[in-house]
This record gives C-alpha cells, structure tokens and sequence, in this order.
C-alpha cells in the first residue's frame, strides 16, 4: 500500500467520529498449559467467548501481521476475575494482556460449502482450498432437542458392514458405541460406516461427519485421502483437533462437529456423526479441569465429565416432521485398555448410548475382522429400524453363532463329536467366514441379505473354509449378473419375498453347477 | 496462579488496612501471629504478594489515557469528558501516556472498560474487513 493510500484512509478516518462504545476488558495475571488467569471481567458470563488484545504497544505494521484473532473460553467464574481457556497458542498471551469480552457464545461456522472440507474446532478450513464464502455462525453449546420434537428410530443407517448390519443394526438417530483396544479396527468400522454411504440414493444419502479428537495428524490425512480416493469425502466433513492442538480444542471438537450437524438436522437432513475418540476428549477435558483447579473425582476427571458426554450425545436424535424429519446419528468411539470395559468413561458412555459395539483384540488377531463379538454387542433400538429383508435372514444368526462359540470351547476336549454337533460347528464356523469383510469395502444392503440367506440355507457347508471368503465374493459377483433383478427387487422393496427366495435359490443352484470344483469337500 | 499461604496472607494484611488499621499497627500484629505459628520466614514472599494486591488494585482504579502525541492532548480530553461521565470519573484521576503506535486518536482504558478510538484501532479493522472480503 502506498503512502498517499495511507494518507487518505488516515484523512477518512479524521472524519469518522470516534464510537464512544466502551468494551469490558479485564487483564490477564497468569498464563500457563493453555489456561489463563483474568483480573476482572466482572460482567463475563460462562462459556463467553473472549479476545486477547495482542496489538497494543506494536506498531500497525505488527497488528497487520498477526496471526489472526487469539482467543479465549470463560471456563470459571472467580471471585476477582475468571479462568479462560486459550483458543490457540498459548504462547502469543503474555502478562498484563488485555483481555476483552464479547458478549457471545462460541459459536462455528456452517455451510454447505463445508461439504468435503477439512476445518479445524473453530470451523476455520485447514486443508488449504481456502475461506467459505457464505457462512452461518451456530452455537457450540445447544440445548439438545425435547421430547416433542423427537421421533422414536425407525429408517435403518446401512454400515455396510455384515456383521453389525445383521446382528447390531443402527437406526438414524441412534448413538451407538464402538468399543475396544487400540488397533482392533474401530475406525475402520466407523470409515467403513461413512464410504458406505455411497450407496445410498443421493436424496437419502447421510451427510458425514468425521471428528478426529487427538489424533495424529497422519492418520487424519490418511482417512482424508481414503475418501477423496473411494469418492466418499464429497458428503462429508472432517473436524480435526489433533493431538498438538491445545486441551481446550480438543475438549471442544465433537461440540464443534454436532454444532455443524446440527445446521444440516435443521434443514431436514439426515447425518452421521463419528466421534474418533471420546476417551481423549476426556482426557483433554481431565488436563483443563484440573488446571482449572477444578476438584478431581474419580481417575483424577472432575464431577461433570459424564454431563460432558451425556450433553453431547443428547443432541443426536430424529426430529418430528413438525421439525423437518432431520436426524443425528452419532457413532462414538471409546478406546478401552487391555479390554477393560468397566473404566469410568467406557461405563459412563456405554450407558448414555443407545447400544454398543464391543471389538475384541483376540478376534482381531485371529483374522476375524470387523473383530465384533456379536456376544456382547448389543443395539438397543436398531433393531426397529432393521429392514424386513435383513430381518428374515438375520433373525437367528446370533443365537447360532452363540451356539457356536459354546461347542467350539468344548471341542477342544471331546474328540469325538455325534454328526449333529460337528455339523452345527461346520455351519458355525462358516457363518463367522461369510461375516468376514475386508476394511474398505462395504457392501450394499441387498448383497448383504443374499450372502446371509446363501449362509443360512448351508450353501457353503461342503466348501472348504478357506475358500468361503472366496466362493462368497464370487457368488456375489454371480447373483451382480445373473439375478439382478432379484438384488434390485430386494434393494427397492427392503422385502425378501418367496419369489426372491425362489430366484436365490435357482441361482444358487446354478452357481454350484456351474462351479463343482469350489464344492470339492470340506 | 497458586493460592499459596503468603497470598491467603497478604490478602488479608490488605483488608485490615483497607478497614481502616494503620500500616504499621498490622504489618506488626502480622509478624506477631507469624511467629506465634512458626511461619516468619514467609514475611519476605507475604511481601512480594502484597506489591503485586497493590499492583492489581492500581489496575482496577487507575484510568490511562493513551494519546499519539503530546499536541493531541486537549483534542482528547474535550472528547472523553461524555465517556468518563458515563463511567463516574472524574478528570483529575485520569493518567495520561504517549503510545505513538496509536498513530492517532486517543484510546482510554481502566475500571473494567476500554474504549479505543484510535487511528490505529480504525486502520487494523480496515485491513481486516478488506483481507476477509
């Protein structure tokens, strides 16, 4: 800019009178691990958001360079001041700051524009493809919807995952956990969730949203790419707060991301939410209330960590047609340790949640993969959303499977077995091969029912097991060409009618004709 | 950021004084109970609390004003006279600073308010509102 720019925005100005408005400020008196001490603000109120005058005593050249607006969340009310979180770097607040309110809650931006995006707990995008043009500010914090503006679960969220969508089915507006030790697949599952979508009719089809909380930041770039490359990120958006980003961002994240499916609810649209993972909010939530000088309680979390989980995961729900029909549907993860589900934050979150998948390190590294124990996973109301055809094959797969696993442990001390009882383990063991699925790789709803109906009438009884994965793929690939129809019939109608059970079954059987060498015993 | 005993201490030698005590008479009777307790050796830190009480104090009753220059002194008295009305204060409390980064105007901070009418302040929203568009 040159000077005589300058010098006539200065002569402008000149003429501009002064706003007398006056602001609240008070001034920070200590500063330290991301929360900040504050003499005054007497008029501040809780969760205000504040700003930190880092330009005065610089020179306008210095304000201009800044790195945008630092700022603050009013945690504690205090008898002389407040305590504040940091918004940022702690680094750029220093003693006798001037610290000014607002008057206003956090609120992040929303927008459609947002779609494919990946921004940060503030809503500001981080991917580097540049500002939003049009935005709407939602609040953070909201009152989650009442009772009469609810409706009870009843459309099915496809995962396109087997063995949850048969055995554990989620409802739109349900909040379902995933549970387990680390590195047994729980983001997989929740991906696998979102990349699923894809199959859904563009009308139906959830908006996603992915809130990585302390992750590294690679992971998050990983799953980024996965669904730009797989086509999926362009119905979903990715609120990062990674593991660098200071406790307070953290803390807010999964706020940040329901406040943003919020905006998408209330416009009548379905979303999914994935909370990637509430175990390190906790954790970050733990940091600040601690620094806060808040009283520890158990595991050193203060009183409200469970007020902190059950307020957010109220928000998730399906709003009456009065309200639009919207839903949230939210997808928790919760990171145990060496299995223990009886920590305080996995009991508290398994009993705020509508139903809970349970993955076991011991399946995991048996191959079976999603590692679900269908044993103990349950969903509470999923199974009023189930669709009929999924219901008619599903129905008695679990009690099967439990069946299973009970004369498998026996097995291993009888060695001879009546032909009953190794026929059952033979059927079992193939039933757990068909409900074996590559992460990445969801599969449709109607080739789902097939796959299981084909389990369910003993169709791979006489292959040997390491090719059931195999035969399976390829009876899909078989039924994608040949019976079409059928697949189309079942996807449309949600049903699985005699005449469709007639044409799976014809087509199987010209399956096995055509293919005698896969049938070659067990 | 710690409530440490010297703070608990320092606060409550500034009460009684505020209520009235004279300095010495409570800066004596507070060794007396220090020693009384075993607790002399915290006179010193007792000390640095109370300075950084009256600090604080200062803070919150002190009202800067804060000009470019010298020569717009009288510009911006005439123009606070409504604001320091508005807050209850009267002329003389008033401190006056040169902040020469202000480049202009006048901005006037204490008793929990601010209000910047500086050039500085115009310029930077300015800047601002032009990168964002």
């Amino acid at each position: 800019m040159d000077s005589s720019t300058v010098e006539k925005i200065i002569k402008e100005i000149e003429h501009i009178a002064p706003s007398h408005g006056g602001e609240h400020v008070g001034k920070v008196v200590a500063v330290g691990d991301g929360v900040v001490a504050i003499d005054g603000l007497s008029k501040a109120v809780m969760s205000e958001v504040l700003t930190f005058e880092e330009t005065k005593g610089k020179k306008l050249a210095e304000g201009m360079e800044a790195q945008g607006q630092l700022l603050g969340l009013v945690l504690n009310l205090e008898e002389d001041g407040v305590r504040a979180a940091v918004l940022g770097d702690t680094a750029r607040v220093a003693e006798g700051m001037t610290v000014k309110s607002t008057g206003r809650v956090l609120s992040v931006p929303a927008s459609d524009e947002m779609l494919g995006r990946v921004v940060s707990t503030l809503g500001e995008p981080i991917d580097g493809k540049g500002p939003f043009k049009k935005t709407t500010m939602v609040p953070v914090e909201r009152q989650a919807a009442g009772v009469i503006d609810r409706k009870s679960v009843s459309v099915p969220l496809q995962t396109g995952i087997k063995a949850i969508d048969a055995m554990i089915p989620i409802g739109r507006g349900q909040r379902e956990l995933i549970i387990g030790d680390r590195g047994t697949g729980k983001t997989t599952v929740a991906i696998d969730t979102i990349l699923n979508q894809k199959n859904e009719p563009k009308d139906r089809r959830p908006i996603c949203v992915y809130v990585a909380i302390g992750q590294k930041e690679s992971k998050t770039a990983r799953i980024a790419q996965q669904l730009r490359e797989q086509g999926a990120l362009e119905y979903t958006i990715i609120v990062d707060a990674p593991a660098s980003a200071p406790a307070a961002l953290q803390y807010l994240a999964p706020f940040s991301g329901v406040a943003i499916a919020e905006y998408f609810m209330d416009k009548g649209k379905d979303v999914l939410i994935i909370y990637d993972d509430l175990s390190k909010q906790a954790v970050a939530y733990r940091q600040l209330s601690l620094l806060l000088r808040r009283p520890p309680g158990r595991e050193a979390y203060p009183g409200d960590i469970f007020y902190l989980h059950s307020r957010l995961l109220e928000r998730a729900c399906r709003l009456s047609e009065e309200k639009g029909g919207g839903s949230i549907t939210a997808l928790p993860i919760i990171e145990t340790q060496e299995g223990d589900v009886s920590g305080y934050i996995p009991t508290n979150v398994i009993s705020i949640t509508d139903g809970q998948m349970f993955l076991i390190t011991d399946l995991f590294n048996k191959g079976i993969r999603p590692a679900i124990d269908v044993g103990i996973s349950v969903s509470r109301v999923g199974s009023a959303a189930q669709t009929k055809a999924m219901k008619a094959v599903a129905g008695g797969i679990k009690l099967e499977l439990a069946q299973f696993r009970e004369l498998e442990a026996f097995m291993q001390f009888a060695s001879d077995l009546d032909k009953e009882t190794a026929d059952r383990i033979e059927s079992g063991r193939r039933m757990v091969e068909v409900l074996k699925q590559k992460n990445g790789e969801p599969i449709p709803l109607e080739k789902q029912v097939a796959a299981i109906y084909a389990a369910n009438q003993k169709f791979f009884i006489d292959v040997p097991l390491k090719k059931v994965t195999e035969v399976e793929k390829r009876l899909i690939e078989f039924l994608d060409t040949k019976s079409s129809k059928t697949l189309v019939e079942i996807k449309k109608t949600g049903v699985l009618s005699d005449e469709s059970k007639k044409e799976l079954n014809k087509a199987m059987e010209a399956f096995r004709l055509g293919h005698e060498e896969l049938f070659a015993g067990k | 950021m710690n409530n440490y005993m010297e703070q608990a201490y320092a606060q409550a030698l500034w009460k009684v004084v505020e209520g009235g005590m004279s300095p010495s008479k409570a800066v004596h009777a507070l060794r007396n109970s220090l020693r009384a307790n075993g607790r002399e050796a915290l006179l010193p830190r007792i000390g640095r609390a109370f300075a950084r009480i009256v600090e604080r104090e200062a803070r919150r009753t002190d009202i800067v004003l804060a000009i470019a220059r010298r020569k717009d002194e009288r510009t911006a008295h005439s123009q606070i006279k409504n604001v320091l009305a508005s807050l209850g204060i009267e002329g003389h409390d008033l401190k006056t600073q040169i902040d020469d980064t202000l480049i202009g105007g006048w901005r006037l901070e204490g008793r929990g308010h601010l209000v910047d009418a500086s050039y500085k302040k115009q310029l930077l929203g300015l800047y601002e509102r032009a990168i964002n568009t």
